[in-house]
């Protein structure tokens, strides 16, 4: 009955409504259903229930609690919002309104309906006229109009939401096991004082169907009650509860709070006791006695959930806040905190940069199980010169961004890099954040040791946490509630909890505390204060980074970034200093030809002998070197710097190394002497030639080592006499196409109208039992396949039929009419009129498409 | 101040090393230089870009000279040109915040107590095995006893856990002793009376003063400070003398009131000028000079050029604690990497002068460094390649054609006081030959080497050929060239010492020359660029020249 109420509410909402059900609940269009029917089916099944709850926050929680639990049953607007506003003002003042209520007032209203609105759209209450709720509840009845709705909670709401608000079951279910004696024993040890049972009264404790005898079956001693009934009537009087209550000595009472609030179950050695207020000795004795309490297992007692109702004073909820709650931090200023994340920013993109060049010509091994040895990132931290967990930070998340990957049993930089590395550096970070936000490791826990006690390695896919992705856009979504100010760690947690209550992700705290640290790193926050930048990139919980927020992002972030300069200091202390990020260009030469020396805002080189000669081996001369200097510099060239240069290119390559089985030449007799008469010598086995050469049986590059070693520069020659260029060799792997975490990702608009318009299409189908169109006639269409996809793309756009002919999977050609849904993974999903249903089409296997209203028979 | 910087164009740069790199051509460097100058430690000064430092002792020096982190944060912010990583703030100010937590105090009844104001903190160090033996009782929940003689240890060791204690529990008068600066044709130049001020109070502490800024005088100003007896210790003996006599110059000591305590003179007087040697002699395992300390209630001690304080005074020192300590250094820069002993045994630093600054006014005479690289012959360079590893400096240094060249730069400067300087003393013999010129080195009596000096003073001899006897504490006014041929291998202080030699303003206002000679390619030629890196990080212009250019050079210029 009540299914079939919700299907019909359902199919009566519009198109943009259905669209926005399935924007916030995706995974009811996986796979899309054929009709609103399943549809409906499927959005009340328990898995989905549950999907759809855990992303409602406190308020719209509490108000579907206040929905279910509420009595009578069902709450029309104004006594829930009554309800409601005790729970939120409870504190204050026992079932009045606390603060300025006027006030108070108006916002809950919104908020309430703001609330409710959520609900709808999400499908977990829809509207029943009254006249329908009041004949499933014989409720008392009302004087409302039958056109007037209630909203109710949607079928399987109430079994999915088991325990709401923390409440223990129905006295019906608490006592449905206790013996009928030991139930009249309870009855009758109710004192006189009581007023009498009212076995008449409805209970209006119970959610329907729960209803005690309708249920059960018992229907033997339907009218007189059985003892159970009148157990359940009675403790449905508030006033009988709450003169029970007083009568219990004030342990007893004590006790009873305990569980007020929930859980509302405790443990207690032998439960089952029999008692009677006569015999009872214990507190907890005094409450079994008379019902207050109630067994439910040999070790376990329930506070049954009327008794709480009364207990919790007419509050469904504990000091309910209709609002989340207020950040609450240092408040930092806007312009410092960005210009901050700024400048992390750009740190961080350097380091990543930094990183992948390194790795291009020492890549580190995968280990047999995956990931990074703890040597290879504790090298990382030298040569990042970062601590250990922003060195575990840049290399998962340069993984996760796709810029490095395995290949040949090394973790080397992608292709990906190559096409990142040349864009700007806002585009750049804007990739990296965004593959942080999304991905599903915890970079923190690196280094941690798991439940076997190994180590958990970097780049290693123990690392994934489910609901990690969730977590830091939740946590970013607090910051960017949080405008301004640095929240704590406590804050945001508590923000969390009040965002999504009945999250559970393992280690909460110390994931949001992870994410904290590593906002900051990335640059996502400055001072702990969400930036301009990361606020862009922030995107509502659930929605995916669309192309104009990555702009956003970028556009806002790059200003504040330092401007490349292409000029450095040149000083006679044989240093450069760079004072700001240099032009790719300068930055490449300058590390050619210098060693870097300290990093930061500047970059600081050194000029050494041996770095000069990098650069002469690298094939430069001494005068290209010094004209590139003093192109770039912005003072004069220090004359110590350039002695050096020329003194280095002097000596550079006066001593020339051969293959042919190895010599040594040079114009300078007197050099070859030296070397001759060098004891160290001796080793290599020379042999003089002529004046000018030597001959050695040494390999060429133990010789050339040998006498770098006895102080000399010489220099390689290949077999025709030219000089051999020695360089590094930037190296590169295929790496797997990035993967991005599809969990948080809100479906494209295009694929969730199409979605709606299959399930539209499907239901119209269904409800007509439409048969199946005739095939249509004549020649099957044929195209080429790019020109195929095409037209199902443009056909999706529109909402238009399509005539397409197909290879069924026995390889029989047919013809179909189709109204196409989406696209994805060679994959067609359309409603086939031919056929009545919602199918999947494969791809390759559509031979030609056509437009069905020209050339085919229409749908009449 | 009120200057925001918010357009990215400030003059100091943050790296991430905890280095600032400060822009001196900026307008807003002096300013700048001013507000980073307590907390950071100048490394590197060569001509555009300065180098500072800021380490946890340069936080807790400017902490103890009462900046608070706040001021340094605010510092670093405002002259940033980009901003400057949180975690560096964060932890400037963490650091900062360690000390003072811990303080040495006097109380009544238990003589010397560490306090605290953290009770966790005193906890944590009073969990530490090297630290229980120095303590006594702990009388409350705050304090613990410290015995009075192991007040400099447990500085030493608070130092070492991270949590520097700072020492109110004060000095002892000393025997009173009056002393008074005789300013009669000299002044004291500012900066001397503010370090000497600077230091009088603060307590104890160091003074940086560049070579020929007048270390001695800041001495004998802290000295009429202190009015009370002194123990000056000094690194030899002709500097003694020289300590000695500037005393009898400057101040209204007499004669008889300085005492030498030196490997020949054994006097104690009110004022005594040991040195480090004889304080370091030990016959049979023991110090034999130790008593010197309890001779007689010193009031004061200072200790000249801190930065070579041997290790056996270090331990000295902490039996001094009670008494006033003043140390006086060109650079707190230690080779042995000492300098958290000298922060917490002798004190923080108290003042410190740019030392391009004090060139800019004219106290010291700026400096022109040439090293001139000579070829050597081939049959030089035959022999260098056949000699052992452990001969080659030695050889390299000491070639023929570096004498030729030294002998033609002295002809050169004919007319100039020139000093020339070397380590081996073949060498030196056969230049102090060739050059007929005498030569100092250790075995020359101390009698004939003052001689000598005045000699030199008095324009009488116009060239000197010293070994590294003369490296330390000689005042050798007049001489505008020095010429070094050799030295010990790459020391940077040796070479700040030398150059110290002709930093000491002429009488004419010229500039000063500093030749090194070089052996090119060879050891000879690594070790000077150790030197050329530090004299051009010290600001020193500085160029390389060939031998072959050294007669076509002019010297006027």
């Amino acid at each position: 009955m009540k299914g079939k109420e919700f299907t019909e509410w359902l199919r009566g909402r519009s198109d943009e409504q259905l669209r926005a059900l399935v924007t916030a609940r995706p995974e009811l269009v996986t796979p899309v259903p054929a009709n609103i029917e399943s549809l409906a089916a499927r959005a009340s099944s328990p898995s989905a229930l549950s999907r759809a709850l855990d992303r409602l926050d406190r308020f719209a929680l509490s108000v579907l609690e206040t929905l279910v639990v509420a009595r009578p049953y069902p709450a029309d607007h104004d006594s829930l919002r009554a309800l409601l506003a005790r729970a939120s003002y409870g504190t204050a003042g026992e079932g009045g309104d606390g603060g300025d209520p006027a006030l108070n007032g108006t916002k809950l209203e919104a908020a309430l309906e703001a609330a409710l609105e959520r609900l709808r759209e999400s499908a977990l209450i829809y509207d029943a006229p009254i006249r329908n709720a009041e004949l499933r509840d014989n409720a008392e009845p009302r004087d409302a109009d039958a056109d007037s709705v209630v909203p109710l909670p949607a079928p399987g709401v109430p079994e999915a939401l088991d325990p709401p608000a923390g409440l223990g079951p129905p006295a019906a279910e608490v006592f449905r096991h206790h013996p009928p004696e030991q139930i009249e024993a309870m009855l009758a040890g109710m004192s006189p004082g009581i007023p009498p049972e009212t076995p008449s009264e409805t209970p209006p404790g119970m959610p329907p169907g729960t209803r005690a005898g309708t249920g059960i079956g018992d229907s033997t001693q339907r009218n007189g009650g059985t003892s159970l009934e009148r157990l359940t009537a009675r403790l449905s009087d508030p006033a009988t509860v709450a003169h029970l209550i007083e009568e219990v000595p004030p342990q007893a009472r004590a006790a009873l709070k305990d569980l007020t609030w929930g859980p509302a179950s405790g443990r207690l050695p032998n439960a089952r006791r029999e008692v009677t207020v006569a015999t009872a000795r214990s507190p907890i004795d005094q409450l079994l006695a008379r019902g207050l309490l109630g067994a439910t297992g040999e070790e376990t007692v329930t506070l049954p959930r009327e008794v709480a109702l009364v207990l919790r004073g007419g509050r469904i909820h504990h000091d309910l806040s209709p609002f989340p709650p207020e950040p609450a931090g240092v408040v930092r200023d806007r312009g410092r905190a960005d210009r901050t994340a700024a400048g992390q920013a750009f740190t961080f993109t350097r380091t990543v940069e930094e990183l992948c060049e390194w790795w291009s010509t020492d890549p580190p091994g995968v280990l047999r199980a995956g990931g990074l040895a703890v040597r290879d990132l504790k090298r990382v931290t030298q040569v990042l010169d970062v601590p250990e967990w922003v060195a575990g930070l840049v290399v998962e998340v340069a993984h996760a961004a796709g810029l490095v990957a395995a290949g040949d049993g090394e973790w080397l930089p992608t292709d990906v890099y190559d096409s990142w590395r040349v864009r700007v550096t806002e585009n750049r970070w804007v990739e990296l954040a965004a593959a942080w936000a999304g991905m599903d490791r915890v970079p923190g826990l690196i280094g941690e040791r798991d439940e076997r006690d190994r180590p958990l390695n970097a780049l290693h896919s123990d690392l994934r946490r489910a609901g990690a992705a969730r977590v830091r856009a939740q946590v970013l979504g607090v910051l960017a509630s949080a405008a301004g100010i640095a929240p704590t760690v406590e804050s945001v947690l508590a923000g969390l909890a009040w965002e999504r209550p009945r999250q559970r992700v393992a280690d909460l705290d110390r994931v949001v505390e992870f994410t904290l640290r590593e906002a900051e790193q990335l640059g996502m926050t400055g001072l702990g204060a969400l930036s301009a930048h990361g606020a862009a990139l922030e995107a509502a919980p659930g929605a995916g980074l669309g192309a104009d927020r990555r702009r956003a992002a970028a556009e806002s972030l790059a200003p504040l970034l330092p401007q490349p300069v292409d000029h450095v200091l040149l000083q006679a202390d044989l240093t450069a200093v760079a004072p700001g990020p240099l032009t790719t260009d300068l930055q490449r030469r300058l590390a050619l030809m210098a060693d870097v020396e300290s990093k930061g805002g500047a970059t600081v080189y050194r000029f050494r002998e041996t770095s000069i000669r990098r650069a002469l081996d690298a094939g430069q001369s001494a005068d290209e070197l010094i004209a590139m200097l003093e192109r770039h510099s912005a003072t004069p060239v220090p004359q110590p710097l350039r002695y050096l240069v020329t003194d280095v290119a002097r000596r550079h390559g006066r001593i020339r190394v051969g293959t042919a089985s190895a010599y040594v030449r040079c114009d300078d007799p007197a050099i070859l002497d030296e070397v001759l008469a060098d004891r160290r010598a001796a080793l290599l086995r020379l042999r003089r030639l002529a004046p000018t050469v030597l001959a050695s049986r040494t390999s060429r590059a133990a010789l050339v080592d040998s006498l770098r070693a006895m102080g000399y520069a010489p220099m390689a020659e290949s077999s025709d006499g030219d000089v051999l260029v020695t360089r590094a060799d930037a190296r590169r792997t295929e790496g797997p196409p990035i993967t991005r975490a599809p969990a948080p990702v809100r479906p494209e608009a295009d694929v969730v109208a199409a979605a709606v318009r299959a399930v539209r299409a499907g239901d119209e189908a269904h409800l007509a039992r439409r048969h199946p169109e005739r095939a249509p006639e004549g020649e099957v269409p044929r195209s080429p396949s790019s020109a195929t996809i095409e037209a199902l793309r443009e056909a999706i756009r529109q909402g238009s039929r399509v005539w397409i002919g197909y290879l069924d999977s026995q390889g029989h050609a047919t013809s179909r009419i189709l109204e196409p849904a989406r696209v994805e993974g060679g994959y067609l999903t359309a409603y086939d009129e031919t056929r009545a249903t919602i199918h999947r089409f494969a791809l390759h296997r559509i031979t030609g498409i056509s437009d069905p209203g020209r050339d085919s028979p229409s749908r009449d | 101040m009120g200057i925001d910087m918010t357009g990215m164009n400030g003059p100091l740069i943050v790296q991430s090393d905890k280095t600032l790199l400060l822009e001196v051509d900026h307008e807003l460097a002096d300013a700048c230089r001013k507000a980073i100058a307590p907390f950071a430690e100048l490394e590197r000064a060569p001509e555009h870009v300065h180098t500072y430092r800021v380490t946890p002792l340069a936080l807790w020096n400017a902490r103890a000279a009462g900046h608070d982190a706040e001021q340094v944060v605010d510092a670093l912010i405002t002259y940033s040109r980009y901003p400057v990583p949180h975690a560096m703030l964060v932890d400037v100010a963490e650091t900062m915040a360690r000390y003072g937590r811990l303080r040495l105090e006097k109380h009544p009844t238990q003589g010397l107590a560490l306090t605290t104001t953290d009770r966790a903190v005193l906890e944590e160090v009073l969990r530490s095995k090297k630290v229980q033996p120095l303590l006594g009782e702990r009388f409350s929940p705050d304090a613990v006893a410290v015995h009075p003689s192991e007040r400099g240890n447990i500085k030493q060791l608070l130092l070492k856990l991270g949590w520097p204690a700072e020492d109110l529990a004060g000095y002892v008068d000393g025997e009173h002793h009056p002393i008074a600066l005789h300013e009669e044709g000299w002044t004291l130049r500012p900066y001397q009376k503010e370090a000497a001020d600077a230091f009088w109070n603060g307590g104890s502490g160091v003074v940086v003063l560049p070579c020929g800024a007048g270390k001695t005088i800041v001495g004998a100003a802290a000295m009429a400070h202190a009015q009370a007896t002194t123990l000056i210790l000094v690194t030899n003996t002709v500097s003694a003398h020289q300590w000695k006599q500037e005393l009898i110059k400057r101040t209204s000591l007499t004669e008889d009131e300085i005492g030498e305590y030196t490997g020949t003179k054994k006097e104690i007087r009110p004022v005594t000028i040991a040195t480090y040697q004889v304080m370091t002699t030990r016959r049979q395992g023991t110090y034999r000079h130790l008593e010197l300390f309890d001779a007689r209630d010193w009031g004061l001690i200072v200790y000249d050029e801190v930065h070579l304080l041997p290790a056996p005074i270090f331990r000295m020192t902490a039996d001094l604690q009670a008494r006033r300590r003043v140390g006086l250094t060109a650079t707190l820069v230690r080779e042995d990497g000492r300098e958290g002993d000298v922060f917490s045994l002798i004190g923080p630093k108290r003042y410190d002068a740019p030392w391009k600054e004090m060139e800019n006014q004219g106290w010291i005479a700026p400096a022109e460094c040439v090293e001139v690289r000579v070829t050597l012959s081939d049959e030089e360079r035959l022999a260098y390649a056949m000699t052992e590893a452990d001969e080659r400096y030695r050889f390299c240094a000491t070639t023929p054609s570096k004498n030729r060249v030294a002998e033609a730069l002295v002809r050169r400067h004919a007319g100039e006081q020139v000093l020339v300087i070397g380590q081996y003393i073949d060498q030196l013999d056969e230049l102090g030959e060739h050059l007929d010129a005498p030569v100092i080195k250790g075995e020359t009596r101390v009698r004939e080497r003052e001689r000598l000096f005045q000699a030199f003073r008095d324009k009488e001899i116009q060239v000197l050929v010293v070994s590294k006897v003369a490296n330390f504490s000689i005042d050798l006014p007049e001489a505008a060239v020095a010429i070094q041929v050799s030295g010990t291998f790459g020391s940077r202080q040796e070479e700040a010492q030398r150059l110290g030699r002709v930093l000491r303003p002429k009488a004419d206002g010229g500039g000063a020359r500093f030749y090194s000679i070089v052996s090119r390619d060879t050891v000879d030629q690594d070790f000077a660029a150790h030197r050329q890196r530090f004299l051009a990080e010290q600001g020193y212009a500085y160029h390389i020249i060939d031998a072959d250019d050294v007669g076509e050079e002019n010297p006027a210029k």
